[in-house]
């Protein structure tokens, strides 16, 4: 066995060098990783996914089942094709799913066990006991089943990139390339992609065409090519798959940057291509398929048109005098080749009658004196890791030769992925013994042997008469041909074995080891329906999709179940086409790009000053502020939270929503929108208010300041902006739209402060020396404008920490600088700045809620004790009448109440459980009965101990009790006492001092 | 992802869209009025047909319009698009839409996918 | 002005504008205050830009305009002009001077350079010259104005690091 090299356009002679399982080979620039194997007659690459049997490389494109290598020069990128991967100076590549070696593999044990492990094996053995599954089968499994191992480090960039477009062509080869000559220099804008680094397709894989319009297949390549490049409206994409055919003429492709080059980790390795398209042309050609035969996956047999691909394509023959075995006519290019290359086949073998085999063939052979063995059949090859010898059934007799390479063609199926995924239906051919595209759903033309016309001479009336539709030009070929004109096919899914033996297999699946037995078994087991079958069974589910046997399986089926494939149907075709990397999916969106981020003008001051970051919505707000590099999280804190109750402390709030109303009827609006009553609220004054769903529960709570009747500002919490905003929009364009009203989002327009603790006021004296901050001048809840250098800014009186606070409103251009002034005015009064942890903290001593801790969509604002919150005389507002429903009325709903350590030194974790028992069983046989759960849980400093804030069933009715809180990692609970939630300053003297 | 077309913007992206459930629920006049089982229907239930749909968008992502449409939900196709304030199509404009007995588009993958 | 980037067909650059975004029904009375405060007539087309060396003048959609001032001025006389449109009860203006900043591209290849970062369909069929749109660049909303030459893209400023980085990543990325 060795492989001889044939002169080849499409390879440089440049030489490199790529390792495999450590051992290093040369290969020709431009190679691919199997046909780079082939040249260095290495055709054992891999082990299969359950019985772990050699396997060796079968095709010579997308439909490989078997070579799947692992790239270790790649971030070890696994499960690659190397029928398709390039290879370039330097590639390290292993083989996969073998332990300790691709020769001696300790998994093939699967082999001999294998009678157990037919189809639905996992199904019925690894039924029990409980937690066997998790704890033993699976594990178990996963080692010894599955491909590649997963990559490491992955650090490589892929891009996406967008088309709006009105023709996309897929497939470069005849077809595609005729229907793209049609386009040149047209109005459309066409987007014509090929998978291969050249066009050309079948004019450069076989020698089926010998010339067109008088010019070799390549002169005519180059020709078409180069006119298509001087055309301005055709954009040629080469290395790149159309993997997904969504609805509206949506594709998916994938390009790979860096075919055959080694990969620079600062530029695009991969790019998504997006494309919306108006028409979609699909010309990517068809699919060889297999035939059943026992041992049909040693490690030597191949599909005859991949063979002929290597010899085309690659400059490659991997072997000089293989066995041939076909049912159709198309090998004879083949046979052609190999003659004029001076090999000479060992057997030709032709299923069909000898009648029925075209002249041309039978006079090759007679002249070659090649053996010829028409109605004839292979019944199964033999030998050690590689095919050795081959079985010819012909007749009763049988003929054993020796030979180390079988060819095989079981016929054609046009490649109908992509127009399936698109949802055209498909229609069974009697003429190709294949499924056609039939009905397209989408605007969708399928051409060429995509159409399933294996008729060279009728393919130019066919591209002029399906593209009539646009406006070109007619286009002309005049093919001559090395292969007969009509295709010929005889059925032929599987062959008969000698003898019935439970380790004799010929396999349907070879990607998931599915055998032809199989898929017998499954049927007497009952799974008829063909998509039963596939996932009982397996077959086709591999990374494949059972590209050159899935028609195959159904021709099976249906002679088992003595229907017709019609009837049978196919399983769903659905994307993508072929795998496609994840790191291509993401594209940007990863790492640093992983989620937009948002920053307050006040950012770069907060990194200055060693704030840590806390992700609020995409906002970046500062959690803490470390005073010193030591400094923990919790030493932070309470500092942070002491020394605002002392002096004060500032918090950049510029994160919160801000909405302005504006219009005839934003009173009217405002009142429906939220529970409070706004008609008696004085101008100039703001109101804590709630917004609840139509189901009665809160969903978000803010600020609302009161400018006119006409004329309002509410603020909204940080992540809640955007759906506020909407709801609102919501509401007045599709419920009231007799209500003139008009909403902006400011949310951006501002630079907010929140500023506040004892000594406030005398730093807001201080910054702003004209403004009166006195308690009459300016009360708690009113706001202000005033002007600021050339600007104008609102400061407004209220507070989230209990203490005296006020909040500015600054346009963000001029915020950061006046911020800075604060700091320079404040330090005296020892200003510090504070982070969203000090502001939960600081609130819950308080008792105010924070929506989505205290709230999670089942709580209203009774549940809250916030009746004093919802204007009971307003006719109607947003959720209104489901606070009188049965459920939100209840008696025993969780509501909100205080939790205090009865033993001061205690932790009130947030999100424990609070239940009656003081001690937990250590082993729990009965459930425990829920109280309900602690919604926030912090130690104050101010208190000096730790407290908490719970939803607790019928929680108003237990203040003074006691019960226990769960504890991480104990059964000891911890004893707590129900009190008022709020713990300092229940009286409000500090907030309107 | 399918095209979808705004009222006021044109063809865009099924990206820049959310869907707003079934379409013509109007919020009641009077809620105090009504029994808690009304009231329950209105807040939480809502029809989910396979077929001919009318359903409310909004372009989120875009200029922030609701608008109505009718979909046949078995085979993702948008029909209609109409304004909010527009009528409603009368279901018989979409009798010819393509749908099966048993529900099922005639047009379609697998089993379906195979012209008999 | 500052320039962002510069690649073979592409070039952007970032600049200072000042913005008001204003709510209204359109007719004529809303028109004429309008046009009596700004001494603009509002585009009345929906998606309609128009536009000068001071200004560029948007309907967004049909009770919405965005009007972009490209002169530097004094930020109390854009607030002064906004006060004084809203002194109509029937409109809302907003000041989105400093809450959105500003990118214009321009170049050849500024199609294909922004369809990396966005769906959206520019060809000059769907996307003519003086027209808006908004829509999603770089997985964030922004309202782009086609002038013909270039294209002038507005996002919130809260963004404009991470819009930044992503409009050099994809330069660099080429």
């Amino acid at each position: 066995m060795s492989a001889i090299n044939n002169n080849c356009e499409y390879i440089s002679k440049r030489l490199i060098k790529i390792t495999f399982d450590g051992k290093t080979y040369e290969a020709y620039e431009g190679d691919t990783i199997a046909s780079a194997l082939l040249r260095n007659n290495i055709r054992l690459v891999g082990r299969s996914f359950k019985y772990h049997r050699p396997r060796g490389i079968y095709t010579c494109g997308i439909e490989e089942p078997n070579a799947l290598v692992q790239i270790i020069s790649e971030h070890n990128e696994p499960n690659t094709r190397a029928t398709i991967k390039r290879v370039y100076d330097g590639m390290e590549i292993t083989s996969q799913n073998r332990w300790p070696s691709l020769r001696y593999d300790f998994g093939a044990i699967n082999n001999i066990l294998s009678p157990i492990f037919s189809a639905g094996f996992y199904y019925k053995t690894f039924m029990g006991p409980k937690g066997f599954w998790k704890n033993l089968y699976e594990p178990l499994i996963r080692r010894s089943a599955g491909l590649g191992k997963p990559p490491k480090n992955f650090r490589s960039k892929s891009t996406h990139q967008y088309h709006n477009t009105d023709v996309v062509i897929i497939g470069a080869g005849l077809s595609g390339l005729a229907a793209a000559k049609k386009f040149i220099n047209t109005k459309y804008k066409v987007l014509f992609i090929e998978q291969d680094s050249y066009l050309g397709g079948v004019l450069k894989n076989s020698n089926k065409v010998k010339t067109i319009n008088g010019l070799t297949p390549q002169e005519w390549i180059s020709e078409t090519e180069e006119l298509i490049l001087n055309s301005k409206n055709i954009t040629i994409l080469k290395n790149t798959l159309v993997t997904t055919y969504n609805f509206t003429n949506h594709l998916i492709a994938l390009e790979d940057k860096f075919a055959g080059k080694k990969i620079d980790l600062n530029k695009s390795e991969l790019t998504l291509h997006k494309i919306r398209t108006s028409n979609t042309i699909i010309a990517n050609g068809h699919i060889e398929r297999f035939i059943s035969f026992r041992n049909n996956d040693l490690p030597g047999v191949m599909l005859a048109s991949s063979f002929e691909k290597y010899i085309h394509r690659y400059g490659v023959v991997p072997e000089k005098e293989p066995v041939i075995f076909t049912n159709n006519s198309s090998s004879l290019s083949l046979l052609k080749k190999l003659i004029s290359l001076g090999c000479k086949p060992k057997a030709y073998v032709d299923s069909r009658k000898k009648d029925n085999i075209e002249t041309e063939i039978k006079k090759i052979l007679k002249d070659k004196e090649i053996p010829f063995f028409s109605d004839a059949e292979i019944e199964g090859c033999d030998g050690n890791k590689k095919v050795e010898t081959i079985t010819i059934r012909q007749g009763k007799s049988f003929n054993k030769l020796k030979s180390s390479m079988l060819c095989v063609s079981g016929g054609y199926n046009p490649d109908i992925h992509l127009f399936t995924q698109s949802k055209g239906l498909v229609k069974w051919d009697k003429n190709i013994l294949s499924f056609k595209p039939d009905t397209p759903f989408q605007k969708t033309i399928t051409l060429g042997s995509t159409s399933g016309n294996y008729n060279f001479k009728k393919l130019c009336d066919e591209i002029n008469e399906k593209l009539s539709i646009f406006k070109t030009k007619k286009v002309s070929l005049d093919i001559n041909l090395n292969v007969p004109n009509k295709f010929s096919i005889k059925e032929l899914w599987e062959t008969k074995k000698k003898n019935n033996s439970n380790w004799s297999k010929s396999f349907i699946d070879l990607h998931n080891d599915v055998t032809t037995k199989d898929l017998k078994q499954a049927i007497t087991e009952g799974f008829d329906r063909i998509e039963h079958l596939k996932r009982y069974t397996t077959n086709s589910m591999g990374t494949d999709q059972g590209k050159i046997s899935s028609i195959n399986s159904l021709a099976i089926v249906s002679k088992m179940l003595k229907k017709e494939i019609s009837e049978v149907g196919t399983t769903t075709y659905r994307p993508p086409y072929a795998p496609l990397s994840f790191a291509a999916i993401a594209g940007r969106s990863t790492y640093e790009f992983y989620d937009p981020e948002r920053k307050t003008s006040i950012h770069s001051w907060h990194l200055k000053n060693n704030a840590v970051f806390e992700d609020v919505g995409q906002w970046k707000r500062p959690w803490y502020f470390k005073a010193s590099e030591n400094e923990t999280m919790h030493q932070a804190v309470q500092r942070e939270s002491k020394m605002l109750r002392e002096n004060a402390g500032i918090l950049d709030g510029s994160t919160l929503g801000k909405i302005e109303i504006k219009g005839r009827d934003a009173l009217e609006f405002m009142n429906l929108m939220y529970t409070n009553a706004f008609s008696k609220m004085k101008p100039m004054t703001s109101r804590y208010a709630m917004m609840l769903g139509e189901d009665g529960m809160i969903k978000d709570d803010g600020i609302i300041c009161k400018i006119s009747d006409q004329h309002f500002i509410a603020t909204t919490t940080s992540s809640g902006a955007p759906k506020v905003l909407a709801d609102m929009e919501e509401y007045l364009q599709t419920e009231w739209p007799h209500l003139q009203v008009y909403l902006n989002s400011i949310t951006e327009q501002f630079s907010t402060f929140n500023i506040s603790g004892p000594k406030t006021r005398e730093i807001m004296m201080k910054v702003f020396p004209d403004i009166d901050f006195s308690n009459d001048a300016f009360p708690f809840m009113t706001f202000k404008n005033f002007d600021y250098k050339e600007t104008k800014i609102r400061i407004m009186r209220a507070s989230f920490t209990g203490e005296l606070g006020y909040e500015i409103y600054i346009p963000p251009k001029f915020g950061l600088e006046l911020w800075e002034e604060i700091f320079s005015c404040g330090k005296e009064f020892n200003l510090i700045p504070y982070g969203t942890e000090t502001m939960h903290l600081l609130r819950a001593e308080k008792g105010y809620i924070v929506i989505g801790q205290e709230t999670d969509g089942t709580v209203t604002p009774i549940d809250l004790n916030y009746n004093w919150m919802i204007g009971k005389n307003k006719k109607d507002f947003i959720g209104k009448r489901s606070l009188s429903r049965p459920d939100t009325s209840r008696e025993d709903r969780k509501q909100l109440v205080g939790l205090s350590p009865i033993n001061k030194k205690d932790i009130i974790e947030e999100g424990q459980h609070i239940v009656e028992l003081n001690e937990l069983p250590k082993k729990i046989s009965n459930p425990i009965k829920y109280l309900g759960h602690v919604s926030s849980g912090y130690h104050s400093p101010n208190l000096n101990h730790s407290i908490g804030l719970a939803m607790i069933r019928g929680g108003k009715n237990l203040l003074g009790q006691k019960f226990f809180v769960t504890a991480t990692g104990k059964t000891k609970n911890i004893p707590v006492e129900i009190v008022n939630p709020v713990f300092i300053d229940p009286e409000n003297k500090r907030l309107t001092s | 992802m399918i095209l979808i077309k705004c009222p006021y913007c044109g063809e865009r992206d099924q990206s820049e869209f959310s869907n707003g459930g079934e379409a013509h629920v109007i919020r009641p006049k009077n809620p105090e009025s009504l029994s808690d089982k009304d009231w329950g229907e209105y807040v939480f239930y809502r029809n989910n047909p396979k077929g001919i749909f009318y359903e409310r968008w909004v372009h989120s992502h875009g200029c922030k319009k609701w608008f109505n449409a009718v979909r046949n939900t078995s085979t993702d196709q948008i029909l209609r698009v109409y304004k909010v304030n527009e009528k409603r199509p009368d279901l018989s404009d979409f009798k010819n839409t393509l749908k099966s007995p048993s529900g099922e588009p005639l047009v379609g993958s697998g089993n379906f996918a195979v012209k008999k | 002005m500052t320039n962002i980037l510069s690649i073979p067909g592409v070039k952007v650059s970032q600049k200072d504008y000042h913005q008001i975004i204003v709510r209204g029904n359109g007719l004529e009375k809303f028109n004429n205050t309008i046009e009596e405060k700004t001494s603009i007539k509002p585009p009345s087309k929906n998606l309609e830009v128009k536009y000068d060396l001071n200004y560029i003048f948007a309907k967004n959609s049909f009770d919405q305009w965005s009007l972009i001032l490209t002169e530097k001025k004094d930020h109390n006389q854009i607030l002064n002009l906004v006060s004084s449109i809203n002194t109509n009860d029937n409109i809302l203006a907003s000041d989105y001077s400093y809450g959105q900043v500003y990118f214009e591209i321009e170049g050849e290849n500024k199609d294909s350079f922004l369809n990396q970062l966005t769906h959206f369909d520019l060809r000059e069929e769907k996307f003519p010259k003086s027209t808006m749109a908004q829509t999603v660049i770089a997985r964030i909303e922004c309202s782009i104005y086609n002038l013909g030459n270039k294209y002038i893209i507005t996002c919130n400023k809260s963004f404009e690091d991470y819009f930044q980085q992503r409009l050099k990543d994809t330069a660099n990325l080429n």
